[in-house]
């Protein structure tokens, strides 16, 4: 439509400037002809004008001085004046001719007519030669010259005529060239305002509908949806885009709405999580900038007087984890940090983790403080319990012990067979209880203590021979060989304690003997893993750990289930917590050949 | 005051005597069961004070002590020996010997550790061990320091080729002992700390 209204429009200029043209060039082309043909008129009728005098002046010169003399006695040739006659006659026909309605014109032309009949008829009396005496013959001179001089008045009357015809056709054209120049400017005027018109048009129709969608644009832009566009006539081209671009801001206000809706949902669940997680949360930028903190955090933050802030003690943990980019998730609560709050101790244990969108470009870390200050206490509590009870059972058990011992000498007296076998029992149940006191009493030390060590440079192998003669015994009653592989002997001293180290040793060697077969082969082998640890393998021809457990047989009282043999779960657990003070390491290899290969890495000094 | 139950009224005189302080009364018992014997009375006392009163009236051998004990400790025990100028020989029988306790005990000539629980074989050795010292380097040493030569004692040990690691254990302590006089530094209870099992009087297993 509106490529309709923009053709019409440039069309009807086109047209205008086309008309404006060729009124112009006709107006001009007609102005000429006119002038033209008046000129050509006028210039005839004066050129006929001017003939009279020329022709009248040659007949009277060449005929009339005959008459001032004596009459001739030759007659006049009369050849010249039958030359001239007709051109004479021909001139006034041209005048006769001239379209010239005027009154007096045509009188003058009529006078001029009659002036010339006059005087032909003059010289046809003056060749008749009536005119003989002197007197006759100045009459007849005189008669011509009156009727030349009238003939020369008149002709000048009809130049006189003609010029003012001419002037006055001049003043005529000048009019209706002014009249032309105000129709060409009439029509230029009117062209003007068609073409101001097409402008208004335009800009109403092209420019304001373009302006009003980018003040749109720029509206939706910064957020205001409410904004719709005015709607258009049919047929505007601009009216499809209007439409669709209301829509397009309908279908983004809608999408908005949702996004909205689903976003303060989000934030709503998002706080009320925080709000119900009582341990302090603390989510932090890329850039240690924390964005979020939940009440609890508040709380915490507001006691230690870092309001906002992470404490120090954690800030330098979340430092270690940016450099490394890993999280820090520990599990123990002996891990945790100590913060005084109005004299009063609380245990948290900083659980660190890093978080990233799917694509990588949000990422941050989140910090949570679990308050670990009751399982501490319980733990501590659990520990003493264990030491104390420990402490009080052994007392008595080692009396009864002793008891046992000195009935099973039989240095006074002789046993019967059933009494003999019923104390080899209990002193059997007593060794075992001891064992297992001993065991809880080295969990609470490991627990109380296990990081204060005595490290010293040392050499791995002398270990390594304490366990192996400790249980040497223990061995051969099960008819077990203790291989010891020293791995060439000229390894670097290790840095540990060798108490806490024979603990260690001690245990992982008991444990192959314990599970040993019948007539079973163990290794002890030393080696160098790499260039800071000596490892120990202690390998057995066992059944194994079975797969399922093998991640938890360093746990705390963790037994697997089904197990044949004795003990209580704690001697790797301490192990671990021996080696963990070392920073050395404790493992399980996996099983190759059927055997079981239990390793510690001990540091070198 | 408890009986020994098999005691022997013969021969008093010549016969040995050991006094037994423990708080536990089974272990009393048995501990005057193990060690009496023809040759050997054995009394015993149920708490530090009873046992010093004991002493102050009769002149024992060998006193056998327990560590950890209401009121009166072995340790204090020992010193109101020491201060009194008793300088009989002391078996230091204890659950848990702490670096300290050991400290303590070695300072005031008491060397013979017995860890509990007690074995009555370890208790007659060690009884005989004190009494009756073999020639050989290690009891000597030991019987030196016993009776406060540490110096003496440090020589022999020093001479033997082929050192025990008990010996070279004792040696060690007592050289740093030595050295250290009458402070007590951190080092030096490190040190006994990580002696400490190979100065029990049975840390080596019977082979």
């Amino acid at each position: 439509m509106l490529r309709l209204r923009l053709f019409y429009g440039l069309l009807t200029i086109i047209l205008l400037l086309w008309s404006v043209g060729a009124a112009a060039l006709l107006l001009m082309q007609d102005n000429v002809t006119r002038f033209d043909t008046r000129l050509r008129v006028d210039y005839r009728a004066i050129d006929a004008a001017q003939s009279f005098r020329s022709l009248t002046g040659s007949l009277n010169t060449n005929y009339l001085p005959r008459l001032a003399g004596p009459p001739p006695e030759q007659p006049p040739n009369k050849a010249l004046f039958d030359k001239l006659k007709p051109d004479l006659l021909a001139k006034i026909e041209i005048l006769r001719s001239t379209e010239n309605q005027e009154q007096h014109w045509q009188g003058v032309v009529e006078s001029l007519d009659q002036a010339l009949g006059l005087y032909l008829s003059g010289y046809e009396d003056y060749f008749s030669d009536k005119a003989v005496d002197r007197g006759e013959r100045e009459k007849l001179l005189q008669y011509m010259a009156t009727q030349t001089q009238r003939i020369i008045d008149l002709t000048e009357s009809v130049m006189t005529l003609s010029e003012e015809r001419l002037f006055s056709g001049a003043a005529r054209l000048g009019e209706e060239s002014g009249k032309n120049t105000l129709f060409v400017v009439t029509l230029v005027l009117l062209g003007t305002a068609i073409a101001a018109l097409i402008y208004f048009q335009l800009v109403r129709h092209l420019v304001d509908p373009v302006a009003s969608l980018h003040r749109s644009i720029e509206e939706i832009r910064k957020g205001n949806f409410e904004l719709s566009l005015p709607e258009l006539g049919r047929g505007s081209e601009f009216a499809v885009v209007t439409s669709a671009f209301n829509d397009m801001a309908a279908e983004l206000k809608l999408r908005r709405g949702k996004t909205d809706d689903s976003l303060s949902r989000a934030n709503m669940v998002n706080s009320a999580i925080l709000e119900a997680i009582p341990s302090p949360v603390f989510v932090l930028s890329d850039d240690s900038g924390v964005v979020q903190i939940n009440p609890a955090a508040e709380r915490l933050t507001e006691n230690l007087g870092v309001i906002g802030r992470l404490p120090l003690k954690i800030q330098r943990i979340l430092d270690d984890c940016r450099e490394t980019s890993s999280h820090f998730l520990p599990d123990d609560p002996r891990e945790a940090l100590l913060f005084r709050i109005n004299e009063e101790e609380f245990y948290y244990l900083p659980r660190i983790f890093r978080f990233e969108s799917g694509n990588g470009s949000q990422s941050g870390w989140a910090v949570l403080l679990h308050n670990v200050s009751r399982i501490r206490w319980l733990d501590d509590m659990k520990t003493n319990l264990i030491s104390t009870v420990s402490h009080e059972i052994k007392t008595p058990l080692t009396g009864i012990r002793m008891v046992l011992h000195l009935l099973l000498e039989e240095r006074n007296s002789q046993l019967d067979e059933m009494q003999k076998i019923m104390v080899t029992s209990a002193n059997e149940d007593c060794e075992r209880l001891l064992a297992t006191l001993n065991v809880l009493l080295d969990l609470s030390r490991a627990e109380s203590g296990a990081t204060h060590l005595s490290r010293t440079p040392m050499v791995l192998h002398d270990s390594v021979a304490r366990a192996a003669l400790t249980f040497t015994s223990a061995a051969a009653a099960k008819n077990v060989e203790l291989q010891i592989d020293d791995g060439g002997k000229n390894f670097p001293e290790i840095l540990a304690d060798p108490i806490r180290l024979d603990e260690v040793m001690n245990n992982l060697v008991s444990n192959a003997i314990k599970h040993s077969p019948q007539g079973g082969k163990i290794i002890v082998r030393q080696s160098k893993p790499d260039a800071e640890h000596l490892r120990v393998s202690v390998i057995d021809q066992g059944p194994g750990v079975p797969e399922s457990c093998q991640s938890r047989i360093f746990e705390r009282f963790y037994r697997a289930p089904g197990q044949q043999v004795d003990g209580v779960g704690l001697g790797l657990f301490i192990s671990r917590e021996i080696m963990r003070a070392h920073e050395g390491r404790i493992g399980l290899r996996e099983r190759t050949e059927n055997l079981t290969e239990f390793f510690i890495d001990v540091p070198i000094a | 005051m408890f009986q020994s139950p098999d005691r022997d009224d013969t021969g008093e005189s010549t016969k040995r005597k050991v006094l037994v302080v423990d708080d536990e009364p089974t272990l009393r018992l048995g501990f005057a069961y193990a060690l009496s014997s023809r040759t050997t009375t054995v009394e015993t006392a149920a708490t530090g004070r009873h046992a010093l009163e004991r002493m102050a009236e009769t002149e024992f051998n060998i006193l056998v002590l327990d560590l950890r004990m209401p009121e009166l400790d072995g340790l204090g025990v020992i010193d109101a020996l020491r201060s009194h100028g008793n300088h009989i020989p002391v078996v230091l029988c204890s659950a848990a010997l702490s670096p300290n306790a050991a400290l303590h005990a070695v300072r005031q000539g008491v060397v013979d550790f017995l860890p509990k629980p007690v074995r009555p074989v370890d208790l007659r050795k060690v009884v005989e061990f004190i009494l009756h010292p073999e020639r050989q380097p290690f009891p000597q040493a030991m019987r030196a320091a016993r009776s406060g030569r540490r110096g003496e004692a440090i020589r022999i040990l020093r001479e033997e080729t082929a050192p025990s690691p008990q010996a070279a254990s004792w040696l060690e302590v007592l050289v740093a002992l030595h050295e250290a006089g009458a402070s007590c530094n951190k080092e030096l209870v490190e040190k006994i700390r990580r002696n400490l099992p190979m100065l029990n009087f049975n840390s080596c297993p019977p082979p």
